[in-house]
């Protein structure tokens, strides 16, 4: 089954989707040490209705809702060589969280992502799925380096291992590759910006017949320009509705003709945006580029919302997209 | 020159704290059965320090939520409001909202330093939030004018180092905002001002009294927080290359100088010789009357685990220098 995708002002997700009952005990098995069948019964089917969510709000472009992630970067490091987990590590007030350890060198040892993609790609009749992989420079700045103190070799590392991760998915089929960069606008060091331009060059480098995407957001991301415009990215993610489209005037500045996923829905409040909101963003975005180089989506995952919100929210943005295409007509 | 060693601010909470907070905001232990296990814990954490070899214990901070919380929540005209990234940590703070008229209703912070009085042989230290940092990083709702702020602020702060000085060795004034990387110069003179206005309001001597900077340190921001009339802490682990040069170039002729040599947000193993043989390059450049071994900042940005492991290589980084230095 084929899907056409619109020639412009396609909608995609950044990558998550609110937790379904199945996924939170999910998690529970997985803490148990516990990854037999029950657990992989439970994953594919929060996966499955977080398609099913993404394809009744009429989502172009989809992803897995990250159903099998409770933590975008302890996932990953569970899954390479080089990593332990921590104790708790305080986050605010009295909630805490545990984070990677790296305490080897950090290698690929199997496939992480390609069942759960080829599995997701079967339910989204005919629409591409998107991949997201959790970026080198965030999960170096979101773990303990017990093994390399040294971040730019631990995060060069990192991306030989995900470069490994990315040819299997695109030996299997894949073509939208989202790298998640959410830390690289924390800090926003120039120093920092060029390692991680190293490590999108070792994990995107020379890949051909695949979108090419990096989302990044909240954070000095004015900062990041120009050296994150020389990355190998055919898609730039950003978080710009939070912000009041700020970001669009930076882009302005340094002439930015890629193609841009612009955020339209802000993922932090539960308040649904109207049609007519997103449309002005929309309009916003079109000031910068043609539609053929837009795509509409929301600031970040949908993970921290309720799903009736998202879904809700989701519809808007679709219905706004679908006005705005019938407008440019 | 008399060494010391003891951490910069806060240790992580044991468990059985962590557990009884989660089982007060439940419901299922009562504000006294949270009282004894926070008592205990404080008990324990100073003898965790000293038993490491710390000569400067604190509380661990172990009740505070956040830099400001107690006194959010316990001075007048002030509210916890939304939760903000501290500076570059992937840790948050409720921001102080200003709503009335800032005044001190009473010790904030006593109980918990009576309770490391009690159980400590060495020098007890008590911390407070800094009136600029307390300015910058919090909301004003209230005031017309930001200097009745500070007058009000300031005066509630004095308040309670007024409080503490009969049970604490030194007052240590957390002022991270001062090396804010974001601030321009002259915020940042404004900022020193600040602070020695506050500090000239202080019934306690200039040696027993540390302004505490975190991250961000570099030569320009190291000769401004010169300044300060009172004693100084700085992070040389955030980013060290700067601060190294800031130390050399700038040197320190103060009453106390407390160097955060253990990287409080890393558990990347330390060989505390290493560490010894680098302050001893510092030599040259210092003279403090007292020199302090601490950690760069806060030790809640690591685990419990690895803050224990951390706190028994700053007593041996105190150990070692006790041999190296004289």
């Amino acid at each position: 089954m084929s899907y056409k995708l619109p020639d412009k002002l396609r909608t995609t997700v950044v990558g998550s989707y609110p937790y379904f009952p199945e996924a939170l005990k999910a998690f529970q098995l997985r803490r148990r040490g516990d990854r037999g069948l029950e657990y992989e019964s439970l994953v594919r089917e929060a996966t499955r209705k977080a398609i099913m969510d993404y394809l009744e709000a009429g989502i172009d472009i989809l992803a897995d809702g990250e159903q099998r992630r409770e933590d975008m970067a302890v996932f990953f490091a569970e899954e390479l060589e080089g990593f332990e987990i921590s104790e708790p590590v305080r986050i605010f007030d009295n909630v805490y969280f545990r984070k990677p350890v790296i305490v080897g060198k950090i290698t690929w040892r199997r496939e992480i992502l390609v069942d759960d993609w080829r599995y997701a790609s079967s339910l989204t009749a005919g629409r591409p799925m998107k991949v997201t992989i959790t970026g080198p420079y965030t999960m170096y700045s979101w773990s303990f380096d017990k093994f390399y103190g040294d971040m730019r070799r631990a995060i060069l590392d990192m991306a030989e291992a995900f470069r490994r991760e990315i040819e299997a998915l695109v030996k299997a089929g894949a073509t939208f590759i989202q790298i998640d960069e959410p830390a690289l606008s924390t800090r926003a060091e120039k120093r920092d910006v060029l390692i991680a331009g190293e490590a999108f060059e070792i994990m995107l480098g020379g890949l051909s017949n695949v979108k090419r995407i990096t989302h990044i957001c909240y954070g000095r991301m004015e900062r990041l320009f120009p050296e994150i415009l020389d990355f190998p990215i055919d898609q730039y993610d950003f978080e710009t509705k939070n912000r009041n489209y700020e970001l669009l005037d930076v882009l302005k500045e340094y002439s930015f003709d890629k193609e841009l996923a612009l955020g339209v829905i802000d993922v932090h409040t539960s308040r649904i945006e109207t049609v007519e909101e997103i449309m002005d963003g929309i309009a916003k975005g079109l000031e910068l580029l043609p539609p053929e180089k837009l795509y509409v989506k929301p600031d970040c995952g949908l993970k921290r919302l309720k799903r009736e919100t998202a879904l809700a929210k989701l519809r808007n943005m679709v219905e706004a997209a679908r006005r705005a295409r019938e407008e440019l007509a | 020159m008399r060494l010391h060693a003891g951490i910069c601010g806060s240790f992580p909470r044991p468990p059985e704290l962590r557990r009884a907070f989660d089982d007060l905001s439940e419901g299922r232990i009562s504000e006294g059965e949270f009282g004894r296990i926070l008592a205990n814990s404080i008990r324990d954490v100073v003898k965790l320090q000293e038993r490491a070899g710390m000569s400067i214990v604190t509380s661990g901070l172990l009740s505070w939520h956040d830099l400001f919380r107690p006194f959010t929540m316990r001075l007048e005209g002030l509210e916890a409001g939304r939760l903000i990234r501290f500076f570059d940590n992937n840790f948050y703070y409720r921001c102080p909202t200003i709503t009335g008229k800032i005044r001190w209703r009473g010790p904030i912070t006593l109980e918990e330093i009576q309770e490391v009085r009690g159980a400590a042989r060495g020098l007890v230290k008590a911390i407070i939030p800094g009136p600029f940092t307390f300015l910058k990083l919090s909301e004003n709702r209230f005031y017309a004018s930001e200097d009745e702020l500070l007058d009000d602020l300031i005066e509630a702060l004095r308040a309670e180092v007024g409080a503490l000085k009969s049970s604490a060795d030194l007052i240590q004034v957390d002022e991270p905002s001062l090396v804010d990387p974001e601030l321009g110069r002259s915020e940042r003179l404004r900022g020193v001002d600040i602070v020695n206005e506050f500090l000239s309001k202080l019934d306690v001597p200039g040696d027993e009294v540390i302004v505490a900077t975190y991250f961000n340190l570099d030569p320009e921001r190291y000769a401004m927080i010169l300044d300060l009339q009172a004693g100084l802490h700085v992070d040389l682990k955030s980013t060290p290359a700067e601060a190294d040069q800031a130390l050399k170039e700038h040197g320190f002729d103060g009453p106390i100088l407390s160097l955060g040599i253990i990287d409080s947000r890393s558990i990347y193993p330390i060989d505390p010789r290493e560490v010894v043989y680098h302050v001893k390059t510092y030599l040259d450049y210092i003279s403090p009357d007292i020199l302090v071994f601490s950690t760069s900042s806060w030790l809640d940005y690591i685990p419990y685990n690895e803050a224990v492991r951390r706190l028994d290589a700053l007593g041996r980084v105190l150990a070692e220098a006790e041999v190296r230095f004289i």
